[in-house]
């Protein structure tokens, strides 16, 4: 009986095609806690627990709280136990793998991972993710059309991208003259000892490779040589001084460095004037989050959280943030087509941005990373031993 | 001072020596005091960096005095559960260690048994093996065994095993020194071994037991490497660290490191006083 | 021995065995495991199988024996540098301390009532290139104008040394402390001057305190990743940055393994040459 008014209730939404999800609270309250199933059921649980990257969610500032997710509650009557657990995409697998091998949940609903690290692929590929309920994700549609059809998870069944990013250069005016190239990143003697780069293989590689002339979407071994090689150069040189995550953002605010290799939004977070973020000029490389259900995870409480994401205007909210409330925004690559009018209503700065909202000039240039290359053992172990030293 | 009483028991020497002698005195204490500034100074910057109102994320520039980050320090999403859960596992993997490492430190001390020697190497190996085997090995464990999830619970057997040989050492020391003469008297007057134990022997070890709950909770509140292994998604108040020191450590944590500073360096700073307290009593 | 005879059979085993089952079930059957894992070899793709793998601690030694001789060159480096700061304070404490010795114990163990990771992410700041340490030091000449501390191997050892340092101090003066003055004064009236004092009756009587201090300083250190991690550039790192990341990062757990037994075995190895050198009895007090 309340299973077919839920339904009802999501089909006339979707009818509707506005993107509220008005629930009324006799689904909250018919709602078990966590622990899911794949299918079957369609009841909401009490908290959603969701794992992702820090800075990725729109905050208020002032009163440390995630106006999306009070605003999710609010129609729903889920709380999102929201964890910013999610440092760099090795490590946090490394948490995970231990309980997801035994088919036991990590007790989480959703976790958000790279794409190009191998870690998505190798989740689909174990099975230790489960199916999304696409019949609670009517808004799927509005997923862009560029996204629809990844080669790790051809259908979408198992994913959905929260955001994208680019990887490029940013570089601190005060201390240096614009760092525009990987060459000159690399190469300049006056930044010595004072740049980083990414220790994810997919995103330095892409880049380097693109610096050296080759296609990062097609990686051979004697591309990757060559890209090795000139970083290593760099390395032994004292060039570069460490290789980071994201954790490169606090020596660029302290001064300790100069430029870094970085993803375009924790630039646009970081709110400082004197940083400037570019696509470097022989190209940059983009990735994508995704929101993926571990083992376990609840199935429909998590898709119904996933369709409310992908709805244009809580997407352009989200994406936005709201200046005049405090409220910083996510500011990276948002997958969902409409968000940017709907931004446009609330924070036009952030629609105009082209760090948030790409150019065509800049989709031109940026490039993916080959997947084949990323579960290559061979190319791993050597990274892992470059940036280990 | 002295410096003239000890002069005056040697052979008379020139006012050179006496003034070297009062430099080179001086300079050891001015040394000292150097020493524990260094040893200070860096808890002084987590302090000073607490009541900091830093603009943006970054913790790291002097900005302005303000009382916000100890006013709302649970305003980090995760603090607070993290601060909770390392207090929660100091509090119970104390108490196991601090019983199993007493019983074993009363059976090391009054007893002659066979493996005594093997029992002190099994004892002392923990303390002398690197952090990351104890975590990296544990792991290795918890990994093979089916019906394990990493959480809470590995997390509690983990703390206990290695704070039971600070538990041990730490009684053992005062167990070494006991007299046990007072324990004879009670037994002379008629009591038995059990309420003997109860009424003589447990409140003269008493400061010992404490001393050991103290120190297997500071080291359960401080650990980060073995957690770092064996917690799977739980966060305890380290782990937490680790991961805001990536994007920027916010002021809670100076404000919690501050916190736990202030209560340890207060109950040690009692347990002192105390201890001098007795002391005088017993002189008099 | 005393009246607890008549029970002697039972009692100690009682008293022990919860603690020595403990100890057994979660220290050495792990290690056992990790024994275990360290001969297998795969992948997290195609998963572990017990193989006999010997080839792993070859591997471990072959492909990261610099990473272990930098470890044991900062550990070794750090404990020798914390022996000889603490050394003259662990002496202040013990002769000049009197009625404040308590309370200066105390100071020197208060620092580390903060978390390990706070204490070393404020000396991030300290030692922060445009900080005030590093642009006195360079005023000083002590630091080359376009160089820094931060991401160096110079701050790695000095974290290490301050994060062990009450490991040594305390040991230290535990054993200063127990030295009878009247042993110093009597060298002293058979005219020793006060250098030959020290070096002839104090030092020598201080040495289990050396020992101890020592090796519980030195073994830790060996095996630390964080300072290396925080402080440190990717040249910096140590056999613990590259075990974690293999059991974690990159789960291969019998590279991983086969490391943490190379470095237990180096540590022990060390620890021995040690023994012999100072005298083994120093060890079992």
């Amino acid at each position: 009986m309340k299973d077919e008014l839920t339904r009802q209730e999501l089909l006339r939404r979707a009818a509707l095609g506005a993107g509220l999800l008005s629930m009324p609270g006799l689904v909250a309250a018919c709602g078990s806690s966590g622990g899911g199933s794949a299918g079957g059921k369609k009841v909401l649980a009490k908290t959603l627990h969701f794992s992702n990257w820090t800075l990725y969610m729109d905050t208020n500032k002032k009163k440390h709280t995630f106006p999306s997710l009070d605003e999710f509650q609010r129609r729903t009557g889920v709380h999102v136990d929201y964890v910013e657990d999610v440092n760099d995409n090795a490590s946090f697998f490394g948490k995970i793998q231990g309980q997801l091998r035994r088919g036991r949940s990590i007790g989480r609903d959703i976790i958000v991972m790279t794409d190009n690290s191998r870690y998505p692929s190798l989740l689909v590929k174990k099975r230790w993710v489960e199916k999304l309920d696409k019949s609670a994700i009517p808004n799927f549609k509005n997923l862009e059309p560029v996204q629809q059809h990844p080669a790790w998870d051809p259908n979408r069944d198992y994913s959905l991208p929260w955001q994208s990013g680019i990887t490029g250069i940013a570089f601190n005016d005060k201390l240096t003259n614009p760092v525009l190239s990987i060459d000159d990143l690399l190469g300049n003697p006056k930044l010595k000892g004072k740049i980083t780069l990414l220790n994810e293989m997919g995103d330095c590689l892409s880049l380097v490779m693109l610096s050296n002339g080759d296609d990062p979407a097609h990686v051979t071994d004697a591309t990757f040589d060559r890209a090795m090689k000139k970083i290593k150069k760099a390395v032994d040189s004292g060039q570069v001084r460490q290789f980071t995550g994201n954790d490169y953002a606090p020596p660029l605010a302290r001064g300790d460095l100069t430029a870094a290799m970085s993803w375009s939004g924790d630039i646009a977070q970081l709110g400082n004037a004197s940083i400037h973020w570019n696509l470097p000029t022989d190209g940059g490389d983009t990735w994508t989050d995704n929101m993926l259900i571990p083992t376990g995870g609840d199935v429909y409480t998590a898709s119904v959280y996933m369709n409310y994401v992908y709805d244009p205007t809580v997407q352009g909210q989200m994406e936005a943030g709201n200046p005049k409330k405090n409220i910083t925004g996510i500011y990276y690559i948002p997958p969902v087509v409409g968000a940017r009018e709907a931004a446009l209503k609330v924070n036009p700065a952030v629609a105009n941005n082209p760090l948030i909202f790409p150019t065509k000039h800049m989709l031109d240039n940026i490039h993916l990373f080959d997947p084949s290359a990323l579960n290559n053992e061979k190319y791993l172990t050597a990274w892992q031993n470059l940036i280990s030293a | 001072m002295s410096a003239v009483a000890v002069d005056a028991k040697r052979p008379p020497q020139s006012l050179f020596s006496t003034a070297w002698a009062f430099v080179k005195r001086n300079v050891l204490t001015v040394y000292s005091l150097l020493f524990f500034g260094y040893l200070l100074l860096p808890i002084g910057i987590v302090i000073a960096f607490s009541f900091n109102n830093p603009t943006g994320r970054f913790n790291y520039v002097w900005q302005g005095f303000t009382w916000n980050n100890w006013r709302y320090w649970d305003g980090v999403p995760g603090i607070r559960s993290a601060i909770f859960l390392s207090l929660e596992i100091g509090f119970i993997a104390s108490l196991i260690a601090t019983v199993l490492g007493t019983s074993i430190a009363l059976a090391l001390v009054r007893y002659g048994f066979r493996g005594r020697g093997t029992t002190n190497i099994l004892v002392f190996l923990p303390l002398s093996t690197p952090e990351i085997v104890l975590g990296a090995s544990l792991l290795t464990l918890f990994l093979n065994i089916s019906f394990v999830t990493f959480g809470f619970w590995t997390i509690l057997i983990a703390h206990v095993m290695f704070c039971i040989s600070f538990a041990v050492v730490t009684v053992k020391a005062r167990l070494v020194g006991f007299d046990r003469h007072l324990e004879e008297a009670a037994m002379d007057l008629g009591a038995n071994e059990w309420a003997t134990f109860r009424k003589v022997t447990l409140p003269l070890i008493a400061p010992a037991i404490l001393a050991a709950l103290l120190l297997c909770f500071a080291i359960s509140i401080d650990d980060f490497v073995v957690t770092y292994f064996n917690a799977g998604t739980r966060v305890t108040f380290p782990l937490f660290v680790w991961g805001a020191a990536r994007v920027g450590a916010p002021a809670q944590v100076n404000v919690m490191g501050t916190a736990i500073f202030v209560v340890a360096l207060s109950l040690m700073l009692l347990n002192v006083l105390l201890q001098r307290r007795r002391e005088s009593q017993v002189r008099t | 021995m005393g009246f607890f005879h008549q029970h002697r059979g039972l009692t100690p085993y009682l008293l022990l065995a919860p603690g020595l089952l403990w100890l057994g079930v979660f220290f050495l059957v792990p290690l056992g495991f990790l024994a275990y894992q360290s001969l297998q070899s795969g992948s997290i793709d195609f998963g572990y199988a017990f193989t006999w793998s010997w080839g792993n601690y070859w591997n471990a030694i072959k492909n990261y024996h610099g990473h272990f001789v930098r470890s044991f060159e900062y550990a070794g480096i750090a404990t020798v540098v914390a022996l000889v700061v603490s050394y003259p304070v662990a002496y202040w404490i013990a002769f000049r301390g009197g009625r404040w010795k308590n309370l200066l114990l105390l100071g020197i163990v208060a620092p580390f009532f903060v978390t390990y990771l706070i204490r070393t992410l404020a000396w991030e700041t300290i030692l922060a290139d445009h900080g005030f340490v590093v642009n006195t030091l360079r005023d000083l000449h002590l630091v080359s104008a376009n160089g820094r501390i931060l991401a160096t191997s110079t701050a790695v050892i000095a974290g290490i040394t301050y994060n062990f340092l009450p490991f040594m101090a305390l040991p230290l003066y535990v054993s200063i402390e127990q030295i009878d003055v009247r042993l110093i004064e009597a060298a002293e009236d058979l005219y020793a001057s006060k250098l030959h004092a020290f070096l002839r009756v104090t030092l020598p009587l201080s040495l289990p305190g050396i020992v101890a201090g020592t090796l519980l300083t030195f073994i830790p250190a060996a095996g630390d990743f964080i300072n290396a991690q925080l402080l440190g550039s990717t040249q910096n790192h140590m056999i613990g940055n590259v075990i974690q990341s293999k059991f974690l990062e990159l789960t291969d757990y019998p590279a991983a393994a086969s490391m943490s037994f190379v470095l237990m075995a180096a540590i022990v190895a060390s620890v021995l040459l040690y023994a012999r050198a100072v005298g083994t009895e120093q060890l079992t007090g």
